[in-house]
């Protein structure tokens, strides 16, 4: 009688802890969605500062590098005064090439977010079926190993998978000529 | 006038280079990926050729095991310039055949050191 009740009570346990693994994943899958979301919308953002600093760029530099070329033999004065412009273009071009690098880190965050919101579906497919003895507590426990092993899995996919740019800051720049 | 290969696809990237080598007086030709990088340079004959590492269709290292097979790129100097910074990659790159390896974000400065550098 007193092993009946126990195991009543472990069972309902083990309910309880496979709701929550439920709750707990899809709660997480909703706030990745929002994540995924926000992502998209500061890509977006840095794209469109992009294009207008790119397109400022573009016709600043088409100018003095064309007025340097023709003023170079005839006005050497000017060519010098056309250097110091192209030193400031020089100085911008470094920093303009880090909207491309932001750009791959958000595409790389993208797509880790969206692999791991794809791993969670699954694992919340795992919970859909109903269990076909709800007192039967190794049931419930083998249900809620199979999502844990589900995300488990998911994220080391991802870790192996995900290649993400520009990690090690140190060596922006760096030159190895062999 | 030297003629420059510059492959990544990045827009952005690609026009950075080609402005800072264009200013200095070289002519820039682009591509978007390895694979349009290797035909650009079969249907042009380059004096360098610059390339990101990694792009779709074709890479960088691959890129550059290949132009090695083309008799006219057997010593023609080919840069990479990538995010990549491991010494395994930079180890790859030298035995695909790579003249060099640079680090993204470029100084204009510098880059145009090595480009002089390598054309010499």
């Amino acid at each position: 009688m007193t092993q009946e009740k126990s195991g009543a009570l472990d069972s309902r346990d083990a309910a309880q802890a496979a709701d929550l693994l439920v709750t707990v994943a899809t709660t997480l899958n909703e706030r990745l969605a929002v994540t995924a979301d926000e992502l998209a919308r500061s890509q977006a953002m840095l794209r469109e500062a992009s294009e207008e600093l790119m397109t400022a760029f573009r016709g600043a530099a088409d100018r003095i590098v064309a007025a340097q070329r023709a003023s170079s033999a005839a006005l050497p004065e000017k060519a010098a005064e056309y250097g110091v412009v192209l030193d400031h273009l020089y100085g911008a071009v470094q920093h303009l090439q880090s909207h491309d690098l932001v750009n791959q880190l958000i595409e790389a965050q993208k797509l880790r977010v969206d692999k791991m919101r794809e791993k969670l579906g699954e694992a919340l497919s795992l919970a859909t079926p109903p269990i076909a003895h709800p007192g039967a507590t190794q049931q419930w426990i083998e249900r809620s190993r199979q999502m844990l092993d589900c995300i488990v899995a998911g994220i080391k996919q991802i870790d192996e998978d995900m290649h993400t740019p520009g990690k090690d800051k140190k060596h922006a720049g760096s030159v190895d000529l062999f | 006038m030297k003629t420059i290969l510059a492959v990544d696809d990045s827009a952005t990237m690609r026009e950075m280079v080609a402005f800072v080598l264009e200013s200095a007086g070289y002519r820039v030709i682009e591509a978007e990926d390895g694979a349009q990088g290797l035909d650009r340079a079969t249907a042009t004959a380059c004096d360098l050729v610059i390339t990101d590492q990694n792009m779709p269709n074709m890479d960088g290292l691959t890129l550059v095991r290949s132009l090695r097979e083309l008799r006219d790129y057997k010593s023609v100097p080919i840069l990479l310039l990538t995010t990549e910074s491991s010494d395994t990659m930079k180890a790859q790159g030298r035995a695909a055949g790579a003249t060099g390896w640079l680090v993204k974000p470029f100084d204009p400065a510098t880059l145009l050191e090595v480009v002089q550098k390598v054309l010499r």
